[in-house]
């Protein structure tokens, strides 16, 4: 699937028949160790700040701001993690960071498990659902009301917002999980798109022999093309937990009390609780870093899927 | 790509969400009724005065009741909750939660938990908000219950119930009082020979700096150990810095620049309330300017980008420099930190004297409460001798009575620290000034810390930018 | 493809509903229902009624009343409103090109060099943490005053920058702080574009003496063209929506330099409680971003020669 060294490092001597074959050689070895070279240079880009981070979430606050440029922790501790889990007192922790402001992140992880749980499993469902219909059943106005769906895909999320806030106002959900969870609970207009571009692609005899050995609708959906789309629809599910996961602007704005600050917004919010001093640069970057390990761990298991994952609802 | 499948399916797809806009906006005469009755909703939070006495004494009559009680000051907050513990020992069917929520997101968080209803029964609230929330009609008149339960008012320091009170409306009980003063680093004074007695009489003025400039001249050192006043003083190396401003003040400028700026006759308002700010004023553009030079030509001040990201606090901490000036609810960190010993002296003395802004915080209960006795009750507790010594024992603030603000004097005279800078400051009766106060002064403040941050962060003249700024500010109120 | 689905389905559909009948149509709305309520009560009433809140004066606290048009004469004169166009520009100007243009050359050496997966996954790296994450991260590297970044300008002499804290820096930072985000996305799309380029296209450019250069030029470019119009036209129109990383780094400042169009309706909506005009600079941005993509698909999308 990918090209590799082969294409061009291979290539027929004839390219360039006025050069010998070690020139050749060396000229494509050093092209190769530049383009080695290019990479490593991004690579580097990308890893050092998480490094960073590392680095000073592991360095007591006190000394974040007495030696900020030394390259490793000036004392390794484990104060800022222990800290930002809660698995220190009040006091402790006052004394630790300077500042009673402090980050409840057990309480922000389990908003995020829940409310990402929650919007996976039923959005992912009901959108395959969804999409089945649109990619094998008919029925009138199909097309038209498919065409809603991809032109709600178009439609900026700000605009519909605003209303969305207000009906969440409306309902009494504001600082709810039914509120945080609501706009994408039933389904996004993306995953119902997803999904039946890839139950087209499935072949049609074994629903139709389902179909004649007298089975339903829905037991044709659970029994054959569910089981045949396990990929696409762990693909899709694994997509938007990592998309709801990091999602911030709606629950910032409809989940902004204590009890439903999800991991991101309660970043947010304590990143602006220290308006007279600096930020809790220590509390910060634990915090930060703790809240990507779900999304790490998932990553680790599942590199090559999400990427080709990632890249393929790109490129479909 | 995302396959609309073809140019002619992709053209679809367009031509769907224009259709579906056409819809939207064909509908627009009909589409009044839709926001109608969404509106009609609208109406919960809309209890008003005197509701809290009809709700009845939830409280009195021993049932289960739970109150949610928010502040924005995360150093406050253990001492509240120590109150808030005290308070449910002594009422087992109270519980109370404490919620904290950083000033940056405390009052955008309160409004949107009005709207949706579910808002804390009682918050901290500063006076400059609250206009904000009593048009509204989100606060509860205290007055007729003060009335009804004889509170007494006299316990509080002169002054501060007064604040609290607009057109015979009380909209809070006041819990501390707060003033501004000059923050030093011991060592860095001793070791530039400035004595504490010079710093507590310095003068100041826009045109000069006065002595207090000069102060901060000769504890200014470049990397050549050279200070401010000498010939060789290099402004582009610096190592120490004599003077930290605080920054940008949102159109308030309380530990920021306001004490300049009033100790040289400016006035924020004609008078509190009124819609008109005077913000284009000269004794201000003089200010602005003197305290801009300290950084931009001087070499005096760190650059404005770094107050921005870090805080004076902390680069005051971090031993960047020797004076801050700082306000009386943040004692407690510059007496705690461990490197840097700290000491506190008077403000200088401008033109007109020395001026500090001061505050009082209240707390407030929310008119959509439904348990609005049982939260008058919480507040008048916490606004009573018992909870106010417990916090002016842990020194965090000065409480608004005066047996509270002496335990924090006693607190501090055991710790060896010298704090009658802030209340002098309070006990001269020129002394103290308030904040600017209105309807709309949320936008006036985003319009000026807008036009401050352009003014501090560059060389920009500052009579242009003011007078522009008030324009916008003047504009934006009708006034 | 999905046409030539869809017309069979239909040919065969026919003969379906004589059998099968209301059956199948019964089945298939069963199937769509809760996925139709929520794209009616989530996309489709919210657009209505967000439309119909242009026409209204809004603050949640009392009955909208009926303004007219005024919001939309209030958009012509607001001058922040025209900076916010300015500053989102600058930003999609910044942000789009290096994000795309670094994205291409780099994809074009990623095919070459390496099929390692490792690399791959550590590009995409960043692309896994949310913008908040990434916005506080960068926030403390570039601090002004103890940043890790300004430490070492000033060995190497170049001196502190205030980035985030300055007027004209924050703009190119938030737009750098997204590029680091979203490189590793925008280069995986490409490398998996490039991978389905007919090799044999390489083989007769080299035949014809093409040089590596010649050959990205004229072969890799002009057929990763859909690619690129993809990345593209989703990293415009989501550049228009730049909020996250604002929020959690600059907050629309310093002096409102970052009050971009998404930080600007969020302050109307949730700081002034002015929703009836924000619903109205939401609208705006709509047509904006809808104009832009059509624009894209235009210049990029017509021309199909190299």
């Amino acid at each position: 699937m990918y090209s590799g060294e082969t294409t061009v490092l291979d290539a027929p001597a004839a390219v360039e028949p006025a050069l010998p074959k070690f020139v050749l050689r060396r000229r494509r070895k050093s092209r190769s160790a530049l383009g080695w070279l290019t990479i490593a240079f991004f690579l580097l880009v990308t890893v050092l700040p998480l490094l960073w981070v590392l680095r000073t979430a592991l360095t007591p606050p006190a000394q974040i701001y007495s030696s900020p440029e030394s390259l490793t922790p000036p004392t390794v501790t484990d104060d800022n993690f222990e800290r930002v889990l809660g698995l220190m007192t009040t006091e402790e922790a006052v004394a630790a960071s300077g500042t009673a402001a402090q980050l409840d992140f057990p309480s922000a992880l389990k908003n995020s498990f829940i409310v990402v749980t929650l919007i996976t499993v039923a959005m992912v469902s009901f959108s395959s659902m969804a999409a089945y219909a649109f990619a094998r059943l008919s029925f009138p106005l199909r097309n038209a009301i498919f065409y809603l769906f991809v032109g709600a895909l178009l439609v900026p999320p700000i605009v519909t917002l605003i209303p969305n806030f207000v009906l969440m106002r409306d309902l009494g959900w504001i600082n709810t999980y039914a509120g945080i969870v609501a706009p994408h609970f039933l389904m996004t207009p993306f995953a119902v798109f997803f999904l039946r571009q890839f139950f087209l692609t499935l072949p049609s005899e074994l629903e139709e022999a389902a179909r004649l050995d007298g089975a339903g609708r829905i037991r044709t959906f659970a029994s054959i093309i569910v089981p045949l789309s396990v990929g696409p629809i762990a693909t899709l599910a694994t997509l938007t937990f990592v998309t709801e996961w990091n999602d911030f602007l709606w629950p910032f704005i409809v989940g902004q009390g204590e009890g439903t600050r999800t991991l991101t917004v309660a970043l947010g919010v304590f990143r602006s609780s220290t308006p007279q001093g600096a930020p809790d640069w220590g509390g910060l970057m634990g915090g930060s870093l703790l809240s990507a390990v779900p999304i790490l761990i998932v990553f680790m298991f599942a590199a090559r899927r999400m990427i080709n994952a990632l890249t393929y609802t790109g490129l479909k | 790509m995302i396959q609309l499948g073809n140019r002619r399916q992709q053209r679809l797809a367009f031509l769907a969400v224009f259709a579906l806009i056409a819809i939207a906006c064909g509908g627009s005469g009909t589409g009044e009724t839709g926001v109608d009755s969404t509106a009609a909703t609208t109406a919960a939070p809309t209890a008003t005065t005197g509701g809290a006495a009809t709700t009845g004494g939830t409280a009195a009559t021993g049932e289960p009741v739970s109150l949610r009680y928010a502040m924005w000051d995360a150093n406050q907050q253990p001492a509240y909750q120590q109150c808030a513990d005290d308070y449910m020992a002594a009422n087992p069917n109270v519980t109370i939660a404490l919620e904290q929520i950083g000033w940056g997101d405390y009052w955008t968080g309160l409004q949107t938990s009005t709207i949706a209803g579910n808002a804390p029964d009682i918050f901290t609230n500063y006076i400059g908000q609250v206009p904000e929330f009593a048009d509204k009609g989100l606060l509860v008149d205290l007055a007729p219950l003060i009335e009804r339960d004889n509170v007494d008012l006299g316990i509080y320091r002169p002054g501060l119930v007064d604040l609290w009170v607009r057109d015979g409306v009380q909209w809070g009980l006041p819990k501390d009082w707060d003033t501004v003063a000059i923050v030093y680093n011991v060592d860095m004074l001793e070791a530039a020979g400035v004595t504490a007695e010079e710093l507590n009489s310095a003068t100041w003025n826009p045109t000069d700096g006065g002595t207090f400039e000069e102060i901060i001249a000769r504890l200014t050192l470049d990397a050549n150990g050279n200070n401010g006043l000498s010939p060789d003083f290099d402004p582009e190396n610096v190592v120490q810095y004599g003077f930290i401003p605080q920054g940008n003040g949102n159109g308030i400028g309380n530990v920021d620049w306001s004490w300049l700026a009033v100790s040289n006759g400016f006035t924020f308002q004609p008078e509190p309330w009124s819609n008109t700010y005077n913000y284009d004023a000269p004794e201000l553009v003089e200010t602005l300017e003197w305290l801009r030079s300290l950084w931009n030509e001087k070499g005096y001040a760190p650059p404005y980008a770094d107050v921005s990201s870090l805080g004076a606090t902390a680069l005051y901490l971090a031993g960047e420099g020797a004076l801050v000036p700082d306000g009386s609810w943040m004692i407690n960190g510059y007496v705690d930190a461990e490197d840097i010993n700290s000491g506190f002296a008077r403000l200088p003395e401008g033109p007109v004297g020395r001026r500090s802004a001061t505050n009082s915080l209240a707390d407030s209960i929310w008119s959509g409460s439904p348990n609005q006795e049982a939260a008058w009750e919480f507040v008048k507790y916490l606004a009573s001798p018992a909870c106010l010594d417990v916090v002016g024992s842990t020194g965090v603030v000065f409480p608004s009575i005066d047996s509270g603000t002496q335990l924090v004097l006693d607190l501090r005279a055991e710790q060896g620290v010298d704090i009658s800078a802030f209340v002098d400051q309070s006990a001269d009766p020129e002394g103290t000034f308030l904040n600017p106060i209105g309807d709309a002064f949320a936008e006036v403040s985003t319009i000026m810390t807008d036009f401050e941050d352009r003014i501090f962060g560059s060389t920009d003249d500052i009579q242009a930018l003011l007078t522009e700024a008030n324009s916008q500010v003047n504009e934006a109120t009708g006034g | 493809m999905a046409l030539v689905a869809h017309a069979r389905v239909d040919g065969v559909g026919r003969r379906w509903l004589a059998s099968w009948g209301t059956r199948e149509a019964g089945a298939a709305w069963l199937f769509m229902l809760p996925a139709l309520v929520g794209l009616f009560v989530f996309h489709i009433l919210p657009l209505w009624r967000a439309v119909g809140y242009t026409f209204t004066d809004f603050d949640l606290f009392s009955d909208p009343t009926n303004v007219g048009l005024d919001n939309y004469s209030r958009l012509f004169s607001d001058d922040q409103f025209l900076r916010a166009i300015r500053l989102t520009a600058t930003y999609v100007v910044i942000n789009v090109p290096v994000q795309v243009g670094i994205a291409l050359g780099l994809a074009a050496i990623l095919d070459k060099v390496t099929a390692s997966i490792l690399v791959r996954a550590v590009l995409i790296l960043p692309f896994l943490i949310s913008n908040v994450v990434a916005g506080l991260v960068w926030l403390w590297i570039l601090d002004p005053a103890i940043g890790i970044v300004n430490h070492f300008l000033d060995l190497v002499g170049v001196g502190s920058q205030a980035f985030l804290g300055s007027e004209t820096q924050a703009i190119p930072t938030i737009a750098f702080i997204n590029v680091w985000r979203h490189l590793g996305f925008s280069t995986l799309l490409l490398v998996a574009g490039i991978a389905t380029i007919d090799r044999a296209l390489y083989e007769a450019a080299k035949v014809d003496g093409a040089s590596e250069w010649q050959q990205f030029r004229r072969v890799t470019v002009p057929m990763l063209r859909p690619v690129l119009l993809f990345v593209t036209v989703t990293s415009v129109v989501g550049s228009l929506q730049i909020f996250d990383t604002i929020a959690v780094t600059t907050e629309g400042g310093p002096g409102g330099a970052t009050r971009v169009f998404m930080w600007y309706i969020y302050e109307l909506a949730f700081k002034r409680f002015d929703f009836g005009y924000a619903t109205t600079l939401a609208v705006a941005l709509f047509v904006i971003a809808a104009i832009v993509s059509v624009l894209q698909f235009r210049v990029f999308g017509r021309d199909n020669r190299a």
